[in-house]
C-alpha cells in the first residue's frame, strides 16, 4: 500500500488546502503519492519535488500526467496509462468537494481507501445548523442559533454583539462579528456570497476557546493535547490561513482536570461511529465551566498535526484500520425463485 | 464582499457589492465602467474619503453580479436604485467611470462625480461604419455566425444578451439627461483617452450647468494613477455644497 494525499478542489479554500498538504508532506515523509485537484475538478499527478504553493499558483502543475479514478485506485490518462492501485489517501481537501461528502462518495463508490469524513460525517459537519441538531440529539450544548434564510425577514432573538456565518463553510471566509443593528444587513449579505442560509449566534467576546483532535482505530482512542488558540476578536481568515502551515507544537491548555475531562467525553461522544476513519478536531467553548460545541472539524488544517505528539504514527495506525465498506453480492435469488414458480 | 438579491420586474438579480468604512454617515456610492469591475474602483479609492461609507458595486452582468436579460442605462438606473434602497444607502456622492457615468447621472445624486463618463455620441470612424454594415448585410443572408469577427473586443467574451445590452447602451444619447441635471457635479477626465474623447468630457461640462471640469494626463483609466488628487477635489466640493 503507499500513501497519498488529495489536496486542492473547487472551494473556497483550496489556497489553504495547498498549504495543508505541503505541511502534512513535511510532517509525514511516508507520503508518496501527492493528487491535486485543481478548480475545473481535474485531477493531478504532482511529483514530491514539485510539492510548493508556485507550482499551483502559477498553473504549472498543468504540465503533470492527469489521472481518473478507477476501481481502488486512479490511472494516469493517455497512451501508456500507469495504474496506481493500493492506495491510501488522506483527503487534505478543505470545504467544498473535500468536506461536503462529495470526495467520500466518489472514494466510497470507486473502494478507494481513505483518511476523512466518510459522507455522512461530511454531511453532518459541513452544516452549521445540522452540526447542532446533531449535539444537541446526542445531549451535547450548544450555543443558541438563528438560521436566516436570503430574503427573509426575521426577529432576532438575542442582544448585539452576535456572529453571522454561512452555513456551509467550515473556515472564516464570510464571518463577521456584528456589534449594533445597523451592521447586521451587511454582515448577512457577507454570509449570502457564500450560502443562501445564514446562522447568528450571539458573540461572547472573549470566551475561553479549546481545541482537541483525535481519531478512533486499533480499538483504541489517540486524542491529543487541548489547546486554547491564540485569538484576536476571533481568529480572520487570514490568521487561520498562517495558523493552517503551522508546524510547531502547541502549549497545552491550563485547565481543570474536570473540563479536560468533560471535553474529552464530549469529543467521543460527538465522534461516535459517524467519523470511524476520520481524523478530527472538535472546537469547544467554555462558559460558566459548561462545555459547549462550537464546531466539527473533520479535515483540520495540516490534520492539527501541531496538536499530536507524533501524527506519522497516528496516520499510520489509521489506515491499518480503515473501516471496511460492507459488501454487497447481488445473486437473483428472488428473481430466481420467481420465474422457477412461473415455471419459465 | 456581500451580496443582495433585488426583485425587477419578473427578474431575480444578485448585486455583488463591498462597502468601506462601514460606520461612517455619509455615502460614496461608486459604479465601474462597462467590462470592469468594483475591485478596479476600489482598490483605487478605497484608501481615500475616509469620513464616507463607500459602496462599490458590480453592474449586472460584470464582475459578481447577475444579469438575466438585454437591458439599456435606464434599466441599469432603476435596478440600481432597487438595490440603493435595499441596503439603505443615501445618494450623497455618485461616482461613475465611463458606462457607470450614464447610470450615475440618472440616479441624480446630491453630488454627481464623472470619470471619462459616456453618453456623448461620438462620430465613428468610417472603418467601424463600414464593418457594421457590412454585418447587417451579411446577417440578412444568414452568416451572423461570423459576428465574433467583427463585434469589439469589449463585447467578444460577452453572453449574447450582454452583447445586445452593449449594442442599446451605445446607442444613447446623454446630452439631453446631461443638460437637465442641475445639482453640482465634478467631471474628470483623461487627455489621452480614445474610448471616450477629451472633447465629450468638455461637452458635458458645457450640458452640466454646475459643473466643474478637469483633465488628468491619461488614458480612459487616468484615475487609477490619480484617484488621491480625483479624491481630493471630491472632498472639497463636497464640503463647500453642504455650506451652500
Amino acid at each position: 500500500m503507499k500513501q497519498a494525499i488529495i489536496f486542492g478542489g473547487k472551494s473556497f479554500e483550496h489556497e489553504i488546502s495547498i498549504v495543508s498538504a505541503i505541511t502534512v508532506a513535511q510532517k509525514i515523509p511516508t507520503i508518496e503519492i501527492f493528487i491535486f485537484l485543481d478548480d475545473r475538478h481535474g485531477f493531478y499527478l504532482v511529483p514530491k519535488g514539485a510539492m510548493k504553493a508556485s507550482t499551483f499558483s502559477s498553473g504549472s502543475y498543468k504540465k503533470f500526467p492527469k489521472l481518473r479514478p478507477i476501481e481502488r485506485g486512479f490511472e494516469t490518462l493517455g497512451l501508456w496509462s500507469k495504474k496506481l492501485h493500493d492506495l491510501e489517501i488522506i483527503n487534505m481537501i478543505h470545504g467544498g468537494d473535500g468536506e461536503d461528502g462529495i470526495m467520500a462518495s466518489l472514494f466510497t463508490f470507486y473502494n478507494i481507501s481513505f483518511i476523512g469524513p466518510k459522507t455522512a460525517a461530511s454531511v453532518i459537519s459541513c452544516d452549521k445548523f445540522l452540526t447542532k441538531l446533531y449535539a444537541q440529539g446526542l445531549g451535547v450544548k450548544v450555543v443558541d442559533y438563528l438560521l436566516v434564510r436570503q430574503n427573509e425577514s426575521f426577529e432576532l432573538p438575542f442582544e448585539f454583539p452576535v456572529i453571522v456565518k454561512p452555513l456551509n463553510l467550515g473556515s472564516s471566509i464570510g464571518v463577521s462579528v456584528v456589534k449594533e443593528a445597523a451592521g447586521l444587513s451587511y454582515a448577512l449579505d457577507t454570509a449570502f456570497e457564500y450560502d443562501s442560509q445564514a446562522l447568528i449566534e450571539p458573540f461572547i467576546d472573549g470566551v475561553a476557546e479549546y481545541n482537541l483532535a483525535g481519531t478512533f482505530c486499533d480499538g483504541t482512542w489517540h486524542l491529543s493535547m487541548i489547546e486554547a488558540p491564540k485569538k484576536e476578536s476571533f481568529l480572520d481568515f487570514d490568521t487561520k490561513y498562517l495558523d493552517f502551515s503551522r508546524t510547531t507544537g502547541a502549549k497545552k491548555a491550563d485547565i481543570l482536570d474536570k473540563i479536560t475531562d468533560e471535553i474529552q467525553m464530549i469529543f467521543k461522544r460527538i465522534y461516535g461511529t459517524y467519523f470511524i476513519g476520520s481524523i478530527i478536531r472538535c472546537d469547544f467553548f467554555v462558559i460558566d465551566e459548561a462545555v459547549y460545541l462550537n464546531e466539527i472539524n473533520p479535515i483540520p488544517g495540516s490534520l492539527a498535526n501541531y496538536l499530536f505528539e507524533d501524527i506519522a504514527s497516528i496516520v499510520t495506525h489509521a489506515f491499518h484500520t480503515l473501516p471496511q465498506p460492507r459488501d454487497i453480492r447481488v445473486n437473483y435469488r428472488y428473481i430466481d425463485k420467481i420465474h422457477a414458480s412461473k415455471g419459465k | 464582499m456581500a451580496v443582495k438579491q433585488v426583485q425587477w420586474h419578473n427578474h431575480t438579480l444578485t448585486i455583488s457589492y463591498e462597502i468601506v468604512n462601514p460606520d461612517a454617515k455619509r455615502d460614496f456610492i461608486v459604479l465601474h465602467g462597462w467590462g470592469s469591475h468594483k475591485e478596479l474602483m476600489r482598490d483605487a479609492f478605497k484608501s481615500y474619503l475616509p469620513t464616507f461609507r463607500h459602496i462599490y458595486i458590480d453592474l449586472p452582468g460584470f464582475g459578481n453580479s447577475t444579469s438575466t436579460a438585454p437591458m439599456n442605462s435606464f434599466d441599469y438606473a432603476e435596478i440600481m436604485e432597487l438595490f440603493i434602497e435595499a441596503i439603505s444607502a443615501k445618494r450623497d456622492i455618485i461616482m461613475g467611470h465611463s458606462f457607470g457615468g450614464k447610470v450615475a447621472t440618472l440616479l441624480n445624486p446630491d453630488m454627481l462625480v464623472l470619470l471619462s463618463s459616456a453618453g456623448i455620441k461620438e462620430a465613428k470612424p468610417l472603418k467601424i461604419h463600414l464593418k457594421i454594415a457590412l454585418f447587417k448585410m451579411l446577417k440578412t443572408v444568414g452568416f451572423a455566425k461570423l459576428r465574433h469577427l467583427f463585434v469589439a473586443n469589449d463585447a467578444k467574451l460577452l453572453d449574447k444578451h450582454m452583447y445586445e445590452t452593449f449594442k442599446r447602451v451605445i446607442a444613447e444619447d446623454f446630452s439631453a439627461i446631461f443638460a437637465r441635471f442641475t445639482k453640482k457635479c465634478l467631471i474628470f477626465w483623461g487627455t489621452r483617452d480614445t474610448a471616450t474623447k477629451l472633447e465629450s468630457g468638455k461637452r458635458i461640462h458645457l450640458l452640466i450647468k454646475d459643473s466643474i471640469f478637469k483633465a488628468f494626463q491619461g488614458d480612459h483609466y487616468f484615475f487609477l494613477q490619480n484617484s488621491a488628487k480625483i479624491a481630493h477635489d471630491i472632498e472639497q466640493r463636497y464640503i463647500h455644497t453642504k455650506e451652500d
